[in-house]
């Protein structure tokens, strides 16, 4: 049987979730062995390929039609989707403008921001995506697992992939199921 | 009795029991957040629902009673699935982003239930509705985004202190917490007790001190007596890296229940005097650091060249059993000093023992004004000091309590009034400004009073261990008395018009200080003492139960304890001291029953 073919994505994030799952150190040679990891952040790759991979992995939330996009394709090439990190499962620290609005959290950052001078502007380049309320993954596109967690420990990413790369459904439950 | 089946175990319960104590009972453990061991049942958070044969729907187990073969389970999936939308509900009510909240990782109920039902997501997306947040109060912020209307903090406030500062205004989930009719914290009628922190299951009530300095699971808890007043309140004190983190109340605390009050959980944060880190000596009129031997040799010369007609030694009511013990032996014993005394204006104590020659064990435990009809607080303060005496009345008055008060000792028509309605259910509080040596036929009077109508007698016995300090013969002491050496064992105590009279007049002075002060400034020998939380000792609480004040933290510098400089002093005049305490504390008659 090939191996499982692993593509990670992040969203609004602060990356943090991949850096905890680089943490899990020399284990990633074994977990190599189980899988194929093929797009991610952290490798040549950039998109989930097109004829698709077994489990699809998002770090981050979702605030603007970029994110929505990228969960969508990610959905569309996956079996298998893990919502990564508290961002992504619940809206996590991005979630926080929407107390404010994102209008508001524009102009404090953009234009009122103390290393701001009188020239600072909030971008506006048709280019650009366009700002959303901040959700989760699971309102975008339907999520199979959730692995919460600021970040989830390279324990808890272990024992997930370890049971994906293994053909096993995860349970995220008990010691790995750690919001912080 | 009555039979409850839970999850298939047969268990007997008293009846009024609610099905959670069935549970409980059985070794079944419900979760639950509104419901609290000190509160009444109020059924708000509704995660307690269990499934109970024959019933139509859930019933919330805190509230409901258990009846006669009732067959209760709490683990079916049809509970699991209800358990698990409240859960669901309650997250998407407010912030409840524990990324960012400082209750999250151990310190928050809310968290912990979810963890409990496995819970890894989130159902429902979050009601963003900010609320503001009420930073006015010194000691603790209530962010009404963290809170799940619970309403513990309310209870709490309410049912056990008595002050109904907390209530909610608007309805349903647009509810929030206020103060007062809607006035900031710090600005309210609220007393700073912080019970509502200690009591709120999630970071709804911050405190501002502990936020954010680590989970307080992983904070070190040591159970000790709070030394401020002499109710002898259990408290939890919490530390980390040897620095003071937090004080919340023991639960087990016979007296306070898990209650304190601001001076008891708040005024050491308040500290900001400076240390004294090492022996002083005056030297052409400065203060100047000297080696402990350097000071006490100096100590020792002139503790020799004074005759016991020249010396007093005066002690803080904060110190422990053991300090009094060491004091005593070494001052009164070996060197029949003029006056040893306290450094305590309050005379209950002392007169209260006194009179238990007369009157025998004349008192009731501070416990009793727990549940009574009517009370007259005679020259009591419940207000400053005891305050966790005065929790136990003012709860009270919503259920009907009369209470009688005539704090300056100059209203006859009040004590008659409680008098002429009196019943076996009334108590008398006494306190400082009436338990006075030059009041004492006064005293007398009401004791008589009291015996033969058997109302109970509490007397509230000033700081912390004044009582032991009473039973060991040390009295307050006496400006008037003049000396040529005084030595004065102050501790982490403050100085008052009283101390630096008493210091003022001797020729050579030794003060034995945690803190810089005036009185430090005055002497002649100044010695590091530790502070109540730097040092073990024995407390005897006003009920006359011995309690520990357990060490919870390192001193830093060369502080000693008083026992410990009074036998260094005696191995230098060649002394052994060996009275034994719990002897020494036994010598003389009591108000009430000792636990030593």
């Amino acid at each position: 049987m090939a191996k499982p073919k692993v593509a990670t994505d992040w969203l609004a994030g602060c990356a943090g979730c991949h850096m905890s799952f680089l943490d899990i150190d020399e284990r990633i040679v074994d977990l190599l062995k189980l899988v194929d990891l093929r797009s991610s952040p952290i490798t040549d790759l950039k998109e989930p390929d097109e004829d698709g991979v077994d489990v699809g992995i998002l770090e981050g939330g979702i605030t603007n039609t970029y994110n929505e996009e990228v969960a969508i394709k990610m959905r569309k090439r996956c079996k298998i989707l893990v919502a990564l990190g508290d961002c992504a499962v619940f809206g996590g620290v991005p979630a926080m403008r929407n107390f404010c609005g994102a209008d508001a959290a524009l102009k404090r950052a953009y234009i009122e921001a103390e290393s701001n001078d009188d020239s600072a502007k909030i971008p506006s380049n048709p280019e650009l995506s366009t700002t959303v309320p901040v959700k989760p993954v699971s309102d975008v596109v339907k999520v199979d697992v959730f692995l919460p967690g600021c970040a989830p420990s390279a324990d808890a990413i272990f024992a997930v992939l370890a049971d994906l790369a293994n053909g096993k459904m995860p349970e995220v439950k008990g010691e790995i199921n750690n919001w912080h | 009795m009555i039979k409850v089946n839970v999850n298939e175990k047969l268990v007997e319960v008293e009846p009024g029991a609610t099905v959670m104590d069935a549970a409980k009972k059985a070794g079944v453990d419900i979760p639950t957040l509104c419901h609290h061991p000190k509160l009444h049942p109020y059924g708000a958070c509704r995660l307690c629902l269990v499934e109970v044969e024959g019933a139509r729907t859930l019933v919330p187990s805190c509230t409901a009673p258990a009846t006669d073969n009732m067959v209760v389970h709490t683990d079916t999936p049809r509970v699991k699935k209800a358990r698990n939308f409240v859960l669901s509900m309650l997250f998407s009510e407010r912030n409840h982003f524990c990324m960012y909240c400082q209750a999250t990782d151990g310190d928050c109920e809310l968290q912990n239930a979810a963890y409990a039902e496995d819970m890894n997501s989130w159902p429902f997306t979050p009601h963003y509705l900010p609320y503001a947040v009420d930073a006015s109060h010194p000691d603790f912020v209530l962010d009404n985004n963290r809170c799940i209307l619970c309403r513990r903090c309310v209870r709490t406030c309410g049912e056990l202190i008595g002050n109904y500062t907390l209530g909610f205004e608007e309805r349903g989930s647009s509810s929030f917490l206020v103060a007062d009719s809607g006035v900031p914290l710090g600005e309210s009628t609220c007393i700073s007790c912080g019970n509502c922190v200690q009591f709120c299951p999630t970071g709804a009530f911050l405190d501002r001190r502990s936020a954010y300095q680590g989970r307080l699971t992983d904070l070190t808890h040591t159970e000790s007596v709070c030394v401020d007043c002499s109710l002898g309140c259990i408290r939890d004190v919490q530390t980390r890296d040897n620095r003071l983190v937090r004080i919340d109340g023991a639960l087990e605390g016979e007296v306070n229940q898990g209650l304190l009050c601001e001076r008891g959980r708040y005024k050491p944060f308040r500290e900001d005097r400076e240390r004294v880190n090492t022996p002083l000596i005056r030297r052409n009129g400065q203060l100047v650091p000297a080696s402990w031997e350097e000071a006490l040799n100096v100590v020792v010369t002139q503790l020799k060249a004074n005759g016991s007609d020249d010396i007093s030694a005066l002690i803080s009511p904060r110190q422990s059993v053991e300090a009094f013990n060491a004091f005593s032996e070494f001052f009164r014993d070996n060197f029949q000093a003029k006056q040893v005394g306290l450094l305590n204006k309050e005379q209950t104590a002392m007169v209260g023992v006194k009179l238990a020659e007369e009157f025998g064990l004349f008192e009731s435990p501070v416990t009793a004004l727990q549940s009574c009809d009517s009370a007259l607080l005679l020259g009591a303060d419940i207000e400053d000091q005891h305050q966790v005496a005065g929790f136990m009345l003012k709860r009270q008055i919503e259920g009907g309590l009369k209470l009688y008060r005539d704090d300056e000792c100059d209203q006859p028509a009040v004590v008659d009034e409680f008098k002429a309605n009196a019943t076996a259910d009334s108590a008398i509080v006494l306190g400082k400004c009436f338990v006075k040596q030059d009041n004492i036929q006064a005293v007398r009077d009401i004791l008589a009073w009291a015996s033969k109508t058997n109302v109970k007698v509490v007397l509230l016995k000033g700081k912390a261990n004044a009582y032991a300090a009473a039973l060991f013969g040390v009295a307050p002491c006496d400006r008037e008395i003049s000396s040529q050496f005084t030595y004065m064992a102050l501790g982490d105590q403050h100085s008052c018009q009283n101390t630096l009279a008493c210091l003022e007049q001797a020729a050579f002075k030794v003060v034995q200080a945690a803190y810089q002060c005036d009185l430090t400034d005055m002497a002649d020998i100044v010695l590091p003492a530790k502070t109540c939380f730097e040092e073990e000792g024995h407390y005897l609480s006003g009920d006359g139960k011995l309690n520990l004040n357990r060490q919870a933290l390192q001193a830093d510098n060369q502080a000693k304890s008083t026992a410990e400089v009074i036998a260094l002093l005696a191995g230098k005049l060649g002394l052994t001291l060996k009275s034994d305490w719990k002897a020494a504390l036994t010598k003389r008659p009591t108000t009430l029953t000792l636990a030593l």
